[in-house]
């Protein structure tokens, strides 16, 4: 008894843990509108979460373009809650950034 | 002419770290299952040494795998595989982590962590992580065999290396 208590408990846990951590969808190439949810100074990444709640993790390129009312930024101006416009090209199923357009 | 890079890369530390805590943290696993069976120390003390060698390394496995994260999604083909590798291997870590902590528990002089009951729920927590830990070697293989996950891919004349 108490052994089927212990292992419900530890798949409990594990499912548990398993949820947590972020999920990221692919989508096909094209420009979406949405907010950023996390941004990794450090690895040049942002989440954006789009209107129809999808989550897409966009590791900026050297050809990469981020722009403020038209004008090149930089990447460091970037924060959690902006809202932004993505244009996307899906490669295999990775998401490339070709431009970043901050709307705010 | 392409040069051969340097091999002391940034994303090449990640698998020279993480082999050790994948072989200290199976071991651990069957010493503990061994200690269920037979009462000598040896498994007992040794299972938790190597039990918590292995979560420093996990978490040193944890840390270049960010580092290496960085560098080489940009040129994934399916960096999903990629996402799930990391989350998979924070949930393992955490698992080792927490089946550490409490075996460290039995080791503390009070009658009610002495109970067998202790060693049972570390033993489960290991089952679960090393099953855990098993997919996540198995996400980091397909990285590295199937998308050269921070492979240098030779020119096809080999000339760099003439």
């Amino acid at each position: 008894m108490k052994a089927k208590i212990l292992s419900t408990l530890l798949v409990a846990t594990i499912l548990l843990f398993s949820s947590c951590g972020e999920k990221t969808d692919v989508v096909e190439s094209g420009t979406y509108e949405g907010t950023i949810k996390e941004v990794e100074p450090s690895k040049t990444e942002i989440y954006v979460e789009t209107d129809d709640n999808k989550t897409l993790e966009l590791y900026f390129t050297d050809e990469t373009e981020l722009t403020r009312d038209g004008s090149t930024v930089d990447f460091s101006i970037l924060e959690e809650g902006m809202r932004v416009e993505v244009e996307v090209k899906k490669e295999g199923k990775r998401l490339d950034p070709v431009s970043v357009k901050v709307l705010e | 002419m392409e040069q051969v890079p340097d091999f002391w890369r940034t994303e090449v530390l990640h698998s020279l770290a993480v082999h050790f805590p994948i072989a200290l943290l199976i071991v651990a696993f069957l010493f503990k299952i061994v200690a269920l069976r037979y009462k000598r120390e040896v498994w007992e003390r040794g299972g938790t040494v190597l039990l918590g060698l292995g979560v420093i390394g996990a978490w040193v496995a944890i840390f270049t795998g960010n580092l290496a994260d960085g560098i080489v999604s940009k040129e994934l083909c399916d960096p999903t595989v990629l996402k799930e590798h990391e989350n998979m291997a924070w949930t393992t870590a955490w698992l080792y982590t927490a089946a550490f902590l409490i075996d460290g528990l039995r080791y503390i002089k009070i009658p009610l962590f002495k109970n067998k009951i202790f060693l049972i729920v570390v033993i489960l927590i290991l089952t679960g992580s090393t099953v855990l830990l098993t997919y996540v070697g198995h996400l980091g293989a397909t990285l590295v065999y199937q998308q050269a996950a921070g492979v240098y891919t030779p020119s096809p004349d080999c000339s760099e290396f003439e």
